[in-house]
């Protein structure tokens, strides 16, 4: 890995308004963002580790709590949530792509039909807590559902909440970032060669969708 | 090395395969994730015994790694940063199979599998009564 | 592409830039809105010296409380607060934050040929995040303080009626400061490199630094899920970690040491990119076995991700479990072992000059091998059970975070005190300093193994009376040690304002570090540096050696 290549670009950009001063090249400077930002997916992986651990632990302890709680979600609500935010990653793709060939309104209008999407997800989530609030289907000591009787349902809720908790947490700091994004775009602030903060704010998104996809079936399936 | 692989993914080659080919592929991924949801949901309530886990696990194995290929560009992204993604899930992995080791192996005594019945908000283990434990609030 | 202004070509008397970056701005406001890495740095080190101090004064609390078997200057509930505060204090706002937060922020872009790290104003975002969970935190302990050990084991730490939750914050906040600390370093060597710096030309202390940041950001986020599921549980009572609701407490320590494990590596990795560092300039020869010095850091990063069980030998964890973590664990040993052997390698033959410096590596060689033996012994499972909870294990890890990790941040402290300030302190006072710190650590610490392998247990309140003669050398040594550490400071203050200047590179290092002026112009070089030669050259081929009265 001769590092000689690295002085091969010469620094055409300087002076853009865009590139730090530390920074010799916009590519550099995209390359470091990028490199940031799947660092801190690379954490955010992690910290929902912690969580998949919790609960393959009490899935292995309560195994029949697991399988009769999760009958106890609505699966139709689940797998609408699923294809809302699969749709939605989808949207914040194209808008990149829209983004790169300089189609500004596309890429706006798509950025608004995922930040949709997202408040779909979380309007759809919202009905689906409260649903278990009314039921007592709830985490730890605040458990009181008398259908369910396996020992360890209390634990099943505890993951979920924490779980789907911290999602959605997550799903409304992709709305944000998504917002701030889309306010950038329409102030005209991206283009062509300019647009890794398009990228960043759909990489983020992925993520959350990502994090969903596992969560889904192991929630609501098995 | 990392400033050299940045260069070449934007030296025109990258704007240019996304006109292409980008936005068919990008429809071709999302029927692929809906195609994967339908099926665990199909699959998610059939009878399967352990392989039900297993499935659901594939499947979302799969869809997940779509997303990171073709959504998140993981397949013509710098190899620094695919390195960083990749070990983030080695060590998840390392952290879920380190507990796991242990609880299959554990001393049936350490195990709280001797867990409480769920009707009770607050249980009471022999030995330590409710009265004396420390509440909070 | 140079960064000069006249203003900065402007010299003094010797020809020397007036201009650099503490004197280009002035005002606090101008520090509090920087997003230089080098008055970053600076903030960082007057913060970490802040919470050394703090942590200093209640380990000395705790030492005196221990003179004398019955209750001398404190009650119970103190003393359990006391240590607590010790063990929080020193390594979330210390330790951990220590080595990178300061010499890493100041000296990694220098290193690099960079004019500064790859994200500045995030830089700068995480030195204002330990600011807030150094501040949440500590006003925790005001309120009321905790008395869970800074291991916050549950039950005990979900269930204790003392103010947990702000402690709790104030660790997950310092957590984001760490990530990004990490995150920041990590983007910083892929990208900012010099022309010619190729990975194999890296300075040791960036390749150390590299492997801590890997910890840092693998690790961090599942000790911010911890501390957050403890306060779930505390304020909701979730029943994630509480046995009576079905939850696993073992579970917990299992979370904590996944991250709490490697993050003694995040402490003693910067440490020893440090030595190495150093160790090269004061005996004037290039470093013994680079490569295995490099590939060792990263080794111990890996490695340290796969040992965290070696600390719950008595937990309930499986016998299974138990083997395979001690198996693992000796594998830390065997890259550590590797560092040690070369570095004492390059002291073989060269021209070792005896600075104060130098001193405390010589007691860092002792300390990380003592240190690090005793951790082999504990990390077998049959020992372990016997020294479990015991203040051998204190003594063990008082070796290395201590012995180790305080030494390499006073031999980086001094090493770089010159190129951070522009002046020198006075040796005479620094070698008398380091004779007190190395003998006052280990009148400290070495009667703690005996006492540990008599079977005092840890964090206990009073004592029988046959452990009072060793309690009482282990308190007469950390007074030791404490006047080390005045003194210290008090050379430091007053070189910092009387000091005489400093020449550029008074150790005659061949750390890239040092190839700017000291202190360095505001964007690091007036003139993009190329490297031409390998790191800690100091001979090469057909060049004559360069004798540096230093």
């Amino acid at each position: 890995m001769s590092s000689s290549e690295a002085t091969a670009h010469a620094a055409p950009g300087r002076g853009d308004p865009h590139l730090a001063h530390h920074f010799d090249t916009q590519d550099q400077q995209d390359g470091a963002v990028r490199l940031g930002m799947w660092l801190f997916l690379g954490t955010e992986v992690l910290l929902f580790a912690g969580l998949f651990l919790g609960y393959t632990v009490y899935r292995h302890f309560f195994h029949e709590a697991f399988h009769e709680c999760s009958r106890a979600l609505s699966l139709p609500l689940g797998t609408l949530n699923t294809v809302i935010l699969i749709t939605s990653s989808l949207f914040v793709a194209l808008a990149h792509v829209a983004i790169k060939q300089d189609k500004q309104k596309q890429a706006a209008g798509l950025l608004v039909l995922t930040i949709l999407c997202a408040l779909a997800f979380l309007v759809i989530k919202s009905f689906e807590y409260a649903h278990k609030f009314e039921v007592g289907e709830l985490p730890g000591k605040w458990f009181s559902n008398p259908e369910i009787t396996a020992p360890g349902a209390n634990l099943y809720f505890t993951v979920y909440f924490l779980a789907t908790g911290l999602h959605a947490f997550h799903v409304i700091v992709g709305m944000s970032v998504l917002a701030w994004v889309l306010k950038g775009v329409l102030k005209g602030k991206y283009g062509p060669r300019n647009n890794v903060a398009v990228e960043l704010g759909g990489l983020y998104w992925h993520l959350v969708d990502l994090v969903w996809i596992f969560l889904f079936p192991l929630l609501y399936l098995i | 090395m990392a400033n050299s692989a940045n260069a070449t993914n934007n030296d025109g080659g990258h704007g240019h395969g996304e006109h292409s080919h980008g936005i068919g592929r990008y429809i071709a991924v999302w029927l692929a994730l809906l195609a994967g949801t339908a099926l665990t949901v199909i699959t998610g309530r059939i009878d399967l015994g352990a392989g039900n886990i297993v499935l659901a696990i594939t499947i979302a194995s799969i869809k997940a790694t779509l997303v990171v290929l073709f959504f998140m560009h993981m397949i013509d992204t710098p190899a620094a940063n695919r390195i960083v993604f990749v070990v983030s899930l080695v060590f998840s992995l390392v952290l879920i199979i380190g507990v796991f080791g242990d609880l299959w192996t554990r001393n049936e005594m350490s195990l709280p599998s001797g867990a409480p019945s769920t009707l009770a908000p607050e249980i009471q283990v022999p030995g330590t009564p409710a009265a004396e434990r420390p509440a909070e609030h | 592409m140079s960064q000069s202004t006249e203003l900065d070509n402007a010299g003094d008397a010797e020809g020397r830039p007036v201009v650099n970056y503490l004197n280009h701005d002035r005002g606090v406001m101008s520090w509090l809105t920087t997003v230089d890495h080098k008055r970053i740095g600076v903030m960082y080190l007057v913060s970490v010296l802040i919470a050394f101090l703090l942590g200093g004064i209640f380990a000395e609390a705790v030492r005196l409380e221990l003179l004398t078997p019955d209750p001398t200057i404190m009650g119970a509930n103190t003393y359990n607060r006391m240590f607590t505060l010790h063990g929080a204090v020193m390594i979330f706002l210390f330790m951990i934050p220590g080595i990178p937060g300061v010499f890493g922020n100041f000296c990694l872009p220098l290193m690099l040929g960079a004019k500064d790290v790859a994200f500045p104003r995030l830089n700068l975002l995480s030195l204002y995040l330990y600011w807030t969970g150094a501040t949440i935190a500590l006003a925790g302990m005001i309120m009321g303080g905790t008395d869970t050990g800074w291991t916050f084991y549950a039950p005990y730490s979900t269930t204790t009626p003392m103010t947990v939750f702000p402690v709790l914050f104030g660790i997950f906040i310092l957590g984001f400061s760490s990530i990004l600390t990490g995150l920041n370093f990590i983007v910083t060597i892929h990208t900012l490199r010099a022309p010619g710096m190729g990975w194999m030309r890296l300075p040791l202390f960036v390749w150390a630094t590299y492997a801590t940041s890997i910890i840092q950001v693998l690790a961090t986020p599942v000790i911010g899920l911890t501390v957050m599921l403890v306060g779930i549980e505390r304020v909701g009572g979730f029943g994630f970690f509480d046995a009576t609701k079905g939850g696993d407490p073992v579970l917990f320590q299992h979370m904590f040491w996944f991250y709490s494990h490697p993050a003694v590596y995040i402490m003693v990795l910067p440490a020893m990119g440090v030595v190495s560092e150093a160790i090269a300039a004061f005996s004037r020869k290039n470093i013994f076995g680079y490569k295995m010095i490099a590939y060792s850091s990263l080794g111990i990063a890996f490695v340290g991700f796969f040992a965290w069980g070696h600390h719950m030998f008595v937990s309930g964890q499986s016998t299974f479990e138990n083997g395979a973590f001690a198996v693992i664990s000796m594998f830390v040993g065997v890259f550590t072992a590797i560092k040690v052997f070369n570095w004492v390698g390059t002291l073989y033959r060269g021209a070792i000059a005896v600075k104060a410096p130098l001193v405390y590596i010589c007691g860092f060689l002792f300390f990380v091998v003592f240190g690090g033996m005793t951790g082999i012994a504990v990390a077998t499972i049959s020992l372990d059970v016997h020294w479990h909870d015991t203040y051998f294990v204190v003594a063990h890890f008082h070796f290395i975070m201590v012995g180790a990790v305080i030494m390499a941040f006073l031999i980086a402290l001094h090493y770089w005190f010159p190129k951070m300030f522009g002046r020198m302190y006075n040796e005479g006072w620094a070698m008398v300093a380091a004779g007190f710190i190395v003998l006052g650590f280990n009148a400290t610490f070495i009667p703690q193994f005996l006492l540990g392998n008599a079977g005092m247990p840890r964090r206990y309140y009073m004592y029988p009376e046959r452990f009072q003669a060793l309690n009482v050398a282990s308190t007469a040594g950390s007074s030791l040690l404490a006047l080390g550490f005045v003194i210290i400071l008090v050379y430091l203050i007053f070189a910092l304002v009387r000091g005489p200047k400093a020449v550029d590179n008074p150790w005659g290092s061949r750390g890239y570090e040092w190839m700017t002026t000291s202190p360095p112009p505001k964007h690091n070089f007036h003139e993009q540096p190329v490297i031409t030669q390998d790191a800690h050259s100091y001979q090469n081929p057909g060049e004559e050696v360069e004798h540096v009265v230093i």
